[in-house]
């Protein structure tokens, strides 16, 4: 009786945690499995019937954390009836290569990806999984110009595979209560190099238990190689990286001085730039502008908190001597159709409204900034409330000349991992400046070559 | 077999008795081992076959009997094969061509292998493998057999010292590895600090425990404190199953500790030995998810400095869509295991045979 009641419970055991399992699985495969039936038969009637009913299945990261996503997606199926945007969140790390992952082969049903990164974009472009756009481009008359060259950037052979919704560009943040305890002046929107280092020296202090850092530097190469292409003369996709060597030198010495935490302290810690600067001990931080919207709506909601990065500023990214002031880096991120969607069409609707004017406007309304930038759409952002009301701060989003972190080309995503891979070796103080470029042009130069 | 009738049968039996009854004997004055044990197989079908004539039957007993045994085998051989079995050949097959994963398919032959010798991240990452298994083999063998002979013997809570020396091994290897990071900190961690506080030594002298050369030292040390418990079960299993006959023996013929020690139990250990290093070495050559904890930052990105093959692998099939030359790795990191292995199957095979 007892090993036949043991047998009876172990099983049902058994059978419980296998549905789980089941359960589980389907529901962290997606976030919109709940309605897993149910949309399985709109899929199918949206494929075979007209306008309709149809579901656009969009790739997208960090849903929860980012705004916008959830903004775009109701404010386009309030504009067309019949259409129901489902957003499948793949995460931000690796996002581009889970992206790639699924669109290899056939049998996915994606109608709609975003593209994070350049590099992505390239392995996409030569996987065949993105459509191009130019005849519905033509066909519905887009005027490209209103993205500012961006997309002039982006063209393969000719051709356009994704059109930006979102422009990113880099600034530097500055905490403005640090600067007002140690009586300094604040940063300007037109700094040297030379002027911007003195500042992040002058805004040091190394007392062992308050401590104050000038300036952080994110483990990301972008945040110390870029500086050098911002005279319009060099990219990453020389071959010849000589023109790293002044900011490596900078940095370095910066980190050496105790200006900014080290590298490899940063790498074995894993800190966020976020952290970092909402911690309240970095005087300035160079990143991108999608950190304003990040810091206002973490300042509202309390999860940063104010008494330690509340008062923060943003002016222009520093420029080299005989550089117009307010050159910076941008990053673009768009949107895609692909080649494996049964509803180009639709699908390529959705990629124009959320590129377009419309979109943008809803993209400004939580501070972030669409790739059309208008005056009427930085009034907005300046005007939101949580973004920093000094003027300076306001005249900082204004870009005179717009360098993307990687431009395309065919095998950018190669040497992407070349350079990533020598920068982390030279700031951790493996091999030397010298060698570490050395190493990156050698290596570099394989790639072009090929 | 097609249906034959009553007399074509008849005649078919006789036919084989003949041929059954020549065969036994000349078994019988038959010399040669191996012509005989073919002789006796054929006897064996031929007796089969009559049976099957006789008893009408399509399939003999004996394919009956087989087929109902492949049956029992063939769910589990089926997934093995999809699954297993047949991406290993189209990994093979995969070195000698040129894919992205979306694009057609085209043959480069050896034009993967010969890339290999050109690439630096290639030779940073085999180096870096070899030198982390050189260090952890040996390491964690004599780490775990010695504290399985010290756990052996009748020590004071030694229930409760298994159980500390086999927790690395069952706890989780991101927790771990976060609270290791800590600990071995460059600025802010304690053994630093004490080296700094303690020992005096220089600031810019700390070591940096996960960057450049000492990296895979890190990762070593990681490695034989996490596995050590596990091979050192293995040992406690392999130093009970010496029966105490021995040790006695050894101790009437006058035998010190060390002599025990080198001429019972290493000796009695061999296959035990042979199984952890085997175990071992596989194992190393694999290692992945230890650097990438270790020594990739945030974004799990490894220099070359710290590199491994199985994420260099990786690295070329995820990242950059080449998935030829990425096999042409793997090909070669299959060889590298096969070599080792081949290698101390001989010999163990010869000890045995000594």
């Amino acid at each position: 009786m007892k090993k036949k009641l043991l047998s009876v419970v172990l099983a049902a055991a058994m059978m419980s945690t296998l549905l789980t399992g089941c359960g589980n699985d389907t529901s962290n495969g997606s976030s919109a499995d709940a309605p897993a039936g149910g949309q399985q038969s709109s899929e199918t009637t949206g494929g075979q019937t007209s306008a309709e009913e149809v579901t656009l299945k969009w790739a997208i990261w960090d849903q929860e954390t980012t705004q916008y996503w959830g903004d775009i997606k109701n404010a386009y199926e309030a504009s067309h009836p019949g259409v129901t945007v489902e957003m499948v969140d793949l995460g931000s790390t690796d996002y581009m290569t889970v992206l790639a992952t699924e669109l290899s082969g056939s049998g996915t049903d994606f109608d709609v990806v975003t593209i994070k990164d350049v590099p992505g974009y390239a392995t996409l472009v030569q996987k065949n999984a993105i459509l191009a756009l130019d005849d519905y481009i033509a066909a519905d008359g887009v005027d490209l110009s209103q993205y500012a060259g961006a997309t002039d950037q982006v063209t393969v052979d000719g051709k356009l595979y994704e059109l930006p919704f979102r422009n990113d560009f880099w600034v530097i943040f500055y905490n403005k209560d640090l600067f007002d305890a140690k009586g300094v002046a604040y940063p300007t929107n037109d700094m040297t190099f030379a002027e911007y280092d003195a500042l992040a020296r002058q805004m040091t202090d190394t007392t062992f238990g308050s401590q104050v850092y000038g300036a952080h530097y994110h483990t990301w190469r972008s945040a110390v190689q870029l500086f050098g292409v911002l005279d319009g003369e060099h990219t990453i996709l020389d071959g010849e990286y000589s023109f790293f060597k002044p900011y490596y030198e900078m940095v370095l010495n910066q980190e050496a001085d105790g200006v900014a935490r080290k590298y490899s302290d940063l790498k074995t810690e894993g800190l966020h730039y976020s952290a970092a600067f909402s911690g309240g001990d970095v005087a300035m931080l160079n990143m991108g502008s999608w950190f304003i919207a990040t810091m206002i709506s973490n300042l509202n909601s309390g999860e940063y908190d104010s008494s330690l990065c509340g008062n923060w500023g943003i002016v222009k990214y520093p420029h080299a001597e005989g550089v117009e002031a307010g050159s910076t880096l941008g990053t673009i991120t768009g949107l895609a159709v692909t080649t494996a969607t049964d509803t180009p069409d639709a699908a390529w609707d959705f990629v124009k409204w959320v590129s377009g004017s419309e979109g943008a406007a809803v993209m400004a309304s939580s501070g972030n900034f669409p790739a059309i930038m208008t005056d009427e759409v930085k009034d907005m952002i300046a005007g939101l409330d949580g973004f920093p009301t000094d003027a300076e701060s306001k005249e900082a989003l204004t870009v005179s000349n717009l360098y993307l972190e990687v431009p395309y080309a065919p095998n950018v995503s190669e040497i992407n991992s070349v350079l990533d891979s020598y920068h982390g070796s030279i700031m951790t103080g493996e091999i030397s400046i010298d060698e570490g470029i050395e190493k990156m042009n050698s290596e570099v130069q394989k790639i072009l070559n090929q | 077999m097609p249906k034959m009738d009553a007399a074509q049968k008849e005649a078919r039996i006789d036919s084989l008795q003949g041929e059954l009854t020549q065969l036994i004997e000349a078994v019988r004055t038959e010399a040669d081992e191996k012509k005989k044990r073919r002789m006796i197989t054929k006897i064996g079908s031929l007796h089969r076959q009559i049976d099957k004539i006789r008893a009408n039957r399509i399939l003999s007993r004996e394919t009956k009997r087989d087929l109902v045994a492949y049956s029992f085998i063939a769910p589990n051989f089926i997934g093995f094969c999809v699954f297993t079995l047949i991406p290993i050949v189209f990994a093979f097959c995969l070195a000698f061509l040129q894919w992205d994963g979306s694009n057609p398919i085209e043959w480069v032959g050896i034009k993967n292998f010969t890339r290999l010798t050109d690439d630096i991240f290639f030779q940073a990452a085999l180096k870096n493998t070899i030198i982390y298994c050189v260090g952890t083999v040996p390491l964690t063998m004599i780490a775990s057999l010695a504290l399985a002979i010290v756990l052996n013997q009748k020590v004071k809570g030694r229930g409760i010292f298994r159980t500390l020396a086999f927790f690395p091994y069952v706890a989780s290897l991101v927790a771990i590895t976060s609270v290791w990071k800590m600990l071995f900190h460059p600025s802010k961690g304690p053994i630093n600090n004490v080296l700094y506080n303690v020992f005096g030594v220089a600031q810019e002298n700390l070591p940096q425990w996960f960057t450049g050369g000492l990296v895979l030292l890190s990762m070593i040390l990681f490695s034989v404190w996490k596995y050590m418990g596990y091979y050192m079960v293995i040992y406690l299993a392999g130093l009970q199953g010496i029966s105490s006959e021995l040790y006695e023996a050894a101790s009437l013929d006058g035998a010190g500790t060390w002599a025990k020690f080198r001429y019972v139990t290493w000796p009695q250990l061999s296959s035990t030995t042979f199984f952890v290093v085997v175990m071992l070495t596989i194992n190393c050559f694999k290692v992945y998810d230890i650097a990438v904890m270790l020594a990739g930052g945030g974004s799990g990105e490894l220099t070359t400095s710290s590199t491994v093959l199985v994420y260099y692998i990786y690295q070329k099939a995820f990242i950059d869509w080449d998935l030829g030359y990425s096999s042409a790795v793997a090909m070669v990191l299959f060889l590298m295991v096969l070599v080792v292995t081949i290698i101390q199957f001989r010999g163990q095979a010869k000890k045995e045979r000594a």
